[in-house]
């Protein structure tokens, strides 16, 4: 070990002190920024996870659509299933339409899916909390739970569909009546703007209330697990006609996973202060260290250790204290990730908020999840923070001249 | 020539004191060869510490020259090999131990391995403090913080020692002890010792003895 690590060590944890206060104190400053900066960006990074697996769940990996309408889902099917990494795909469209049961009005968007092909595509009955998906027919409906709450509706409950095309028939003073449907079941994925306005129907009463006749709005894709969206995607558009266009679930929510990436972003620069704190706090302990061992510090130039020498053993001390630091503080923060539902649990038990978290996250388990890439980002953050820490009192030590030092009172 | 340690001619050194230049040294000279002993007394503020500061390399003249071992120039780590330090203040770093303190001269030239760790137990024996090893110096007395100071100077078998009132915080009889073991153990090891003090029995000692006034010195 050379002498510089070996002094630092022993400076911070000084021979026959059992409790270095100083090294303690530093090294949980370190300790509590990466401990909350794991647990904030796990949780951040669980909510995200959970949101990608809905969309992905919701919309598949691959979604096609076209300009206008795919008027042949049949081919365009045909096309996409012979690519290399679908697994699946189903014709859908979509659109908004006002419903209306005992008088309560709502403006949900209604999809359309094809029965016997969206069982493969997309796990929708995992999501019914009410009723039966297998009951969903061209005469029947399911509804998401808060629109179901909103208008009061139950299984069994008859609603009455108002499209756009009953505004294109009255342009012609033709009279459209509204569809009636009953509905058989409610869904629930765990993400407030689908659970409160979507409602979906079979296709084919969708092409009925829009006037579709054959022709769909787009085609959700499954792929094989481990292939790559963006090359599917890319031999999709190769394969498929000028006006069809094939886009992966992050292409087509781009701006929403912007906005998630964002707010990750805001929480780890704002979390990443507590370190910086720390490392002033360490930096600062540190020059004092430098002032009160002048003498010391002239003893070891005097001795034989050149300036670079008593700089790196400063230089070490911030190293050692941030990664003893973050060491402690990936331990403090995975127990905390670990036992997160406990302490969440144990929270909303005591302010009484139990059901108010569930109504209005949805959760009542605590996500999390936290990237390679993101804890080699905390780590690093912590290790760079707590050298630089180091590098002010290293640099001061160094300018000391040892006959000066060893004069000082 | 080949047992002359330290060679110093013509040493200028003066410091600036508010507004006027005091010059303290006008011109030593001195030689040390090995083994021997040379005392060096003087008042207070008379240049015996500066004097010491630029024969051990820590400090540069304003004009003369120095030689060790008849090399213009040396660097840190040559002064740890050639040379060994004692102060009055004792400098022991005390998140050491006893040991701990005398292997740290070793330590800094990259020298850490059994035989340094054998001699540093073996110089603390030497000088009687065996049993306080793995002592930190808060739990020693003066004269033991000395002691191990003195082990430390001899740790790396420097070919000088230059000691700066080593009994300048200690009570006499301790004193008297340091002043024993030091000679004693310079004289075993072949070391080359200048002493700064202000003491004239411990002065007495010495094969060589000056005395350093009006910045030169006179040969008392």
């Amino acid at each position: 070990m050379s002498w510089p690590l070996y002094l630092a060590l022993k400076q911070l944890f000084p021979t026959g002190r059992r409790f270095p206060f100083f090294t303690a104190i530093s090294i949980l400053g370190v300790a509590l920024g990466v401990a909350l900066l794991i647990v904030s960006i796990s949780v951040m990074g669980g909510f995200g996870r959970e949101i990608r697996k809905m969309i992905v769940n919701t919309q598949g990996e691959v979604q096609v659509r076209s300009f206008g309408l795919i008027n042949e889902p049949g081919k365009v099917l045909e096309v996409v299933n012979k690519i290399e990494g679908v697994v699946a795909s189903t014709p859908f469209a979509e659109g908004v339409a006002m419903i209306e049961h005992q008088r309560k009005p709502a403006f949900p968007a209604i999809q359309g899916v094809d029965l016997q092909r969206v069982d493969a595509v997309v796990p929708l009955r995992k999501y019914i909390i009410a009723g039966k998906f297998d009951d969903l027919d061209d005469d029947r409906v399911i509804l998401s739970s808060q629109l179901a709450a909103t208008l009061g509706a139950r299984i069994g409950s008859t609603i009455e569909v108002y499209s756009p095309l009953l505004l294109e028939k009255l342009k012609n003073d033709e009279v459209l009546l509204p569809c009636e449907l009953s509905v058989c079941g409610i869904f629930e994925v765990g993400h407030q703007q689908l659970d409160s306005s979507v409602v979906i129907v079979t296709l084919r009463t969708m092409q009925e209330l829009y006037g579709l006749g054959h022709a769909v709005h787009g085609i959700n894709v499954k792929l094989a697990e481990d292939t790559d969206p963006d090359e599917v995607a890319n031999k999709i558009n190769r394969a498929l006609p000028m006006d069809g266009v094939a886009k992966t679930w992050m292409d087509a929510n781009q701006e929403f996973l912007f906005v998630l990436q964002l707010e990750k972003n805001m929480i780890f620069f704002l979390l990443l202060f507590i370190i910086v704190v720390a490392a002033f706090s360490v930096a600062s302990s540190l020059l004092i260290a430098v002032v009160r061992k002048t003498r010391e510090i002239g003893l070891l130039g005097a001795l034989g250790a050149t300036p670079r020498q008593v700089a790196a053993c400063f230089c070490y001390q911030g190293i050692i204290i941030g990664v003893a630091g973050t060491a402690a503080g990936l331990a403090l923060g995975f127990t905390v990730v670990h036992f997160r539902n406990d302490l969440v649990a144990g929270f909303t038990r005591l302010t009484g908020s139990a059901a108010a978290l569930e109504r209005f996250y949805q959760f009542s388990n605590l996500p999390a999840y936290l990237s390679g890439t993101d804890l080699a980002l905390i780590v690093t953050s912590a290790l760079v923070v707590s050298t630089l820490a180091g590098l002010l009192p290293a640099w001061r030590a160094a300018k000391l001249k040892p006959v000066e030092a060893l004069r000082s009172e | 020539m080949s047992n002359l340690i330290l060679q110093a001619n013509g040493l200028h050194k003066s410091f600036l004191s508010g507004e006027r230049r005091l010059e303290v040294l006008r011109g030593v000279d001195l030689t040390v060869s090995s083994g021997e002993s040379v005392s060096i007394r003087g008042e207070s503020g008379s240049g015996k510490s500066t004097l010491l500061n630029l024969l051990s390399g820590l400090d540069a003249p304003d004009a003369g020259g120095l030689r060790w071992e008849g090399a213009p120039t040396i660097t840190p780590a040559e002064r740890g090999r050639l040379i060994g330090l004692v102060f009055q203040s004792f400098y022991l770093v005390p998140e050491l131990d006893a040991l701990d303190n005398v292997l740290l001269a070793a330590r800094l030239l990259g020298k850490i391995g059994a035989p340094e760790r054998a001699r540093a137990a073996e110089l603390l024996r030497r000088v009687g403090l065996a049993e306080r090893a793995t002592h930190v110096p808060a739990k020693l007395s003066g004269g033991e913080r000395q002691r191990v100071a003195i082990a430390r100077a001899l740790m790396n078998r420097p070919k000088l020692i230059l000691a700066d009132e080593p009994t300048g915080n200690l009570d006499e009889g301790s004193g008297d002890s340091v002043i024993h073991l030091l000679l004693a153990l310079c004289t075993e090891e072949g070391a080359a010792l200048v002493l700064v003090t202000h003491n004239p029995a411990h002065a007495a000692r010495c094969g060589r003895r000056l005395f350093l006034r009006e910045g030169g010195f006179h040969t008392v």
